[in-house]
Protein backbone atom coordinates (compact mmCIF):
# COMPACT_ATOMS: atom_id res chain seq x y z
CA UNK A 1 0.00 0.00 0.00
CA UNK A 2 1.20 3.43 -1.01
CA UNK A 3 2.16 5.74 1.59
CA UNK A 4 2.44 9.95 1.55
CA UNK A 5 5.72 11.70 2.04
CA UNK A 6 6.48 15.00 3.14
CA UNK A 7 9.20 17.52 1.16
CA UNK A 8 10.40 20.94 1.61
CA UNK A 9 10.55 22.75 -1.66
CA UNK A 10 12.77 25.83 -1.22
CA UNK A 11 12.31 28.97 -3.74
CA UNK A 12 14.92 31.49 -4.57
CA UNK A 13 14.85 34.68 -7.13
CA UNK A 14 12.44 35.32 -9.09
CA UNK A 15 10.92 31.51 -8.78
CA UNK A 16 10.31 32.82 -5.02
CA UNK A 17 8.29 36.05 -6.56
CA UNK A 18 6.13 33.65 -8.78
CA UNK A 19 5.64 31.37 -5.97
CA UNK A 20 4.74 34.25 -3.06
CA UNK A 21 6.86 32.18 -0.81
CA UNK A 22 10.63 31.28 -0.06
CA UNK A 23 9.36 27.46 1.22
CA UNK A 24 6.34 25.04 0.93
CA UNK A 25 5.73 21.80 2.29
CA UNK A 26 3.97 19.39 -0.55
CA UNK A 27 3.05 15.66 0.64
CA UNK A 28 3.12 13.67 -2.38
CA UNK A 29 3.02 9.81 -3.23
CA UNK A 30 5.65 7.72 -1.95
CA UNK A 31 7.82 7.24 -4.77
CA UNK A 32 7.24 10.28 -6.81
CA UNK A 33 10.29 11.81 -8.80
CA UNK A 34 11.66 14.63 -8.73
CA UNK A 35 10.77 15.18 -12.61
CA UNK A 36 7.37 14.37 -11.51
CA UNK A 37 7.53 17.16 -8.71
CA UNK A 38 8.75 19.45 -11.47
CA UNK A 39 6.05 18.76 -13.43
CA UNK A 40 3.66 19.55 -10.18
CA UNK A 41 4.91 22.92 -9.68
CA UNK A 42 5.01 23.94 -13.12
CA UNK A 43 1.71 25.77 -13.62
CA UNK A 44 2.92 28.01 -10.91
CA UNK A 45 6.79 27.99 -12.09
CA UNK A 46 5.97 29.41 -15.47
CA UNK A 47 7.03 27.00 -18.74
CA UNK A 48 10.76 27.90 -18.51
CA UNK A 49 11.03 26.11 -15.16
CA UNK A 50 11.56 23.16 -17.14
CA UNK A 51 15.10 24.11 -18.01
CA UNK A 52 16.24 25.09 -14.86
CA UNK A 53 18.26 23.10 -12.28
CA UNK A 54 17.03 21.20 -9.12
CA UNK A 55 18.96 20.09 -6.07
CA UNK A 56 17.91 17.85 -3.02
CA UNK A 57 19.40 17.82 0.09
CA UNK A 58 22.34 19.95 -1.12
CA UNK A 59 23.23 18.08 -4.28
CA UNK A 60 22.70 18.81 -7.85
CA UNK A 61 19.97 16.25 -8.77
CA UNK A 62 17.96 14.69 -12.26
CA UNK A 63 14.43 14.40 -12.76
CA UNK A 64 14.70 10.57 -12.05
CA UNK A 65 15.73 10.60 -8.90
CA UNK A 66 13.17 9.54 -6.62
CA UNK A 67 11.99 11.55 -3.88
CA UNK A 68 11.69 10.64 0.45
CA UNK A 69 10.52 11.53 3.41
CA UNK A 70 12.05 14.68 4.63
CA UNK A 71 13.87 15.62 1.37
CA UNK A 72 14.47 18.99 0.68
CA UNK A 73 14.20 20.12 -2.91
CA UNK A 74 15.52 23.31 -4.12
CA UNK A 75 14.02 24.92 -7.10
CA UNK A 76 17.18 26.87 -8.96
CA UNK A 77 16.28 29.04 -11.98
CA UNK A 78 19.31 31.10 -13.62
CA UNK A 79 21.73 31.91 -11.45
CA UNK A 80 23.35 35.39 -11.56
CA UNK A 81 25.80 35.87 -8.82
CA UNK A 82 29.39 37.47 -9.55
CA UNK B 1 44.93 27.06 3.11
CA UNK B 2 41.64 27.44 1.19
CA UNK B 3 38.08 29.56 2.03
CA UNK B 4 35.07 28.72 0.65
CA UNK B 5 32.34 31.31 1.94
CA UNK B 6 28.77 32.80 1.40
CA UNK B 7 28.92 35.66 3.74
CA UNK B 8 26.63 38.42 4.95
CA UNK B 9 29.93 40.30 6.14
CA UNK B 10 31.80 42.42 4.38
CA UNK B 11 34.44 40.64 2.24
CA UNK B 12 38.29 40.80 3.90
CA UNK B 13 41.36 41.28 1.33
CA UNK B 14 43.64 40.99 3.98
CA UNK B 15 42.30 37.61 5.05
CA UNK B 16 42.45 36.06 1.38
CA UNK B 17 46.12 37.36 0.74
CA UNK B 18 47.07 35.45 4.49
CA UNK B 19 45.05 32.23 3.22
CA UNK B 20 46.94 31.83 -0.31
CA UNK B 21 50.40 33.22 1.34
CA UNK B 22 53.18 30.48 0.66
CA UNK B 23 56.23 30.05 0.34
CA UNK B 24 56.21 27.60 -2.47
CA UNK B 25 54.58 29.79 -4.76
CA UNK B 26 55.85 32.77 -7.06
CA UNK B 27 52.66 34.38 -8.16
CA UNK B 28 49.57 35.41 -6.27
CA UNK B 29 46.02 36.78 -8.12
CA UNK B 30 43.55 38.18 -6.71
CA UNK B 31 39.96 39.26 -8.56
CA UNK B 32 37.28 41.43 -7.05
CA UNK B 33 33.93 41.71 -8.47
CA UNK B 34 32.40 45.14 -7.41
CA UNK B 35 28.98 46.98 -7.74
CA UNK B 36 27.92 48.67 -10.73
CA UNK B 37 26.22 52.05 -10.64
CA UNK B 38 24.24 50.95 -14.14
CA UNK B 39 22.98 47.89 -15.61
CA UNK B 40 22.59 47.63 -19.33
CA UNK B 41 22.26 52.05 -19.32
CA UNK B 42 19.80 51.88 -16.87
CA UNK B 43 20.83 53.44 -13.64
CA UNK B 44 21.29 51.30 -10.48
CA UNK B 45 21.67 52.15 -6.89
CA UNK B 46 22.85 48.68 -5.70
CA UNK B 47 22.06 45.48 -5.47
CA UNK B 48 21.14 42.34 -3.57
CA UNK B 49 22.02 38.98 -3.37
CA UNK B 50 20.53 36.24 -2.51
CA UNK B 51 22.29 32.65 -2.18
CA UNK B 52 21.60 29.13 -0.82
CA UNK B 53 24.31 29.08 1.08
CA UNK B 54 24.60 24.80 1.88
CA UNK B 55 24.59 24.19 -1.97
CA UNK B 56 26.80 27.61 -3.10
CA UNK B 57 29.07 26.56 -0.70
CA UNK B 58 29.63 23.39 -1.93
CA UNK B 59 29.95 24.36 -4.90
CA UNK B 60 32.86 26.66 -4.45
CA UNK B 61 34.60 24.07 -2.82
CA UNK B 62 34.27 21.97 -6.19
CA UNK B 63 35.34 24.92 -8.27
CA UNK B 64 38.06 25.83 -6.11
CA UNK B 65 39.20 21.34 -6.65
CA UNK B 66 38.79 21.68 -10.18
CA UNK B 67 41.33 25.00 -10.34
CA UNK B 68 43.85 22.88 -8.49
CA UNK B 69 43.82 19.77 -10.85
CA UNK B 70 43.30 21.84 -14.33
CA UNK B 71 45.91 24.83 -12.93
CA UNK B 72 48.38 23.57 -10.45
CA UNK B 73 46.64 26.44 -7.83
CA UNK B 74 47.84 25.82 -4.85
CA UNK B 75 45.57 27.45 -2.25
CA UNK B 76 42.57 28.85 -3.38
CA UNK B 77 40.19 31.48 -2.07
CA UNK B 78 36.58 31.93 -3.04
CA UNK B 79 33.74 34.32 -1.01
CA UNK B 80 30.88 35.90 -2.25
CA UNK B 81 28.64 38.44 -0.46
CA UNK B 82 25.25 38.44 0.05
CA UNK B 83 22.74 41.17 1.12
CA UNK B 84 21.86 44.73 0.15
CA UNK B 85 25.14 46.06 -1.29
CA UNK B 86 25.61 49.60 -2.39
CA UNK B 87 27.40 50.57 -5.50
CA UNK B 88 31.25 50.00 -4.64
CA UNK B 89 30.92 47.10 -2.50
CA UNK B 90 33.47 44.13 -3.19
CA UNK B 91 30.65 41.28 -4.31
CA UNK B 92 32.98 38.82 -4.46
CA UNK B 93 36.29 37.52 -4.35
CA UNK B 94 38.85 35.49 -5.98
CA UNK B 95 42.16 34.56 -4.85
CA UNK B 96 44.50 31.98 -5.90
CA UNK B 97 48.27 31.47 -5.92
CA UNK B 98 50.46 29.35 -8.23
CA UNK B 99 53.86 28.72 -9.11
CA UNK B 100 54.35 30.74 -11.76
CA UNK B 101 52.71 33.51 -13.14
CA UNK B 102 50.31 32.07 -16.33
CA UNK B 103 48.65 29.70 -14.05
CA UNK B 104 47.67 32.23 -11.81
CA UNK B 105 46.50 34.16 -14.46
CA UNK B 106 44.59 31.42 -15.95
CA UNK B 107 42.99 30.13 -12.45
CA UNK B 108 41.79 33.47 -11.35
CA UNK B 109 39.82 33.75 -14.71
CA UNK B 110 38.09 30.33 -14.62
CA UNK B 111 37.44 30.82 -10.96
CA UNK B 112 35.07 33.93 -11.62
CA UNK B 113 33.99 32.86 -14.59
CA UNK B 114 32.85 29.20 -12.93
CA UNK B 115 31.89 30.92 -9.85
CA UNK B 116 29.11 33.13 -12.11
CA UNK B 117 27.99 30.28 -14.26
CA UNK B 118 27.20 27.69 -11.83
CA UNK B 119 27.30 28.86 -8.26
CA UNK B 120 23.26 29.49 -6.58
CA UNK B 121 23.37 33.17 -6.38
CA UNK B 122 21.18 35.59 -7.37
CA UNK B 123 21.38 39.29 -8.27
CA UNK B 124 18.67 41.92 -7.95
CA UNK B 125 19.21 45.65 -9.33
CA UNK B 126 17.83 48.21 -7.08
CA UNK B 127 17.05 50.96 -9.87
CA UNK B 128 17.97 54.35 -9.11
CA UNK B 129 14.31 55.44 -9.99
CA UNK B 130 12.46 53.32 -7.59
CA UNK B 131 11.61 50.11 -8.18
CA UNK B 132 14.30 46.30 -8.70
CA UNK B 133 14.43 43.29 -10.92
CA UNK B 134 16.18 40.04 -10.23
CA UNK B 135 18.74 39.89 -13.12
CA UNK B 136 17.41 36.57 -15.81
CA UNK B 137 14.21 37.48 -14.93
CA UNK B 138 12.27 37.76 -18.48
CA UNK B 139 9.83 39.35 -17.10
CA UNK B 140 11.47 41.93 -15.59
CA UNK B 141 13.75 42.96 -18.42
CA UNK B 142 11.13 43.43 -21.09
CA UNK B 143 12.03 39.66 -22.91
CA UNK B 144 8.34 38.86 -23.19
Amino acid sequence: MSQDITVTTLFFSFAADRMNCRNKNYVIPQGTTLGEMVHLLQPQLGPDSTHWLYSVNEEWASGERPLEDGDEIAVIPPVSGG
Amino acid sequence: MDVYRITKEPIDVEEALQAIADPAVGAQAIFLGTVRNEFEGKSSQGLYYDAYVGLAEKELAQIGAELKDEFGARHVVLIHRTGDLPVGAISVLVAVSTGHRPEAFEAARHGIDRVKARVPIWKKEHWSDGGDAWHHDPTAFGLT
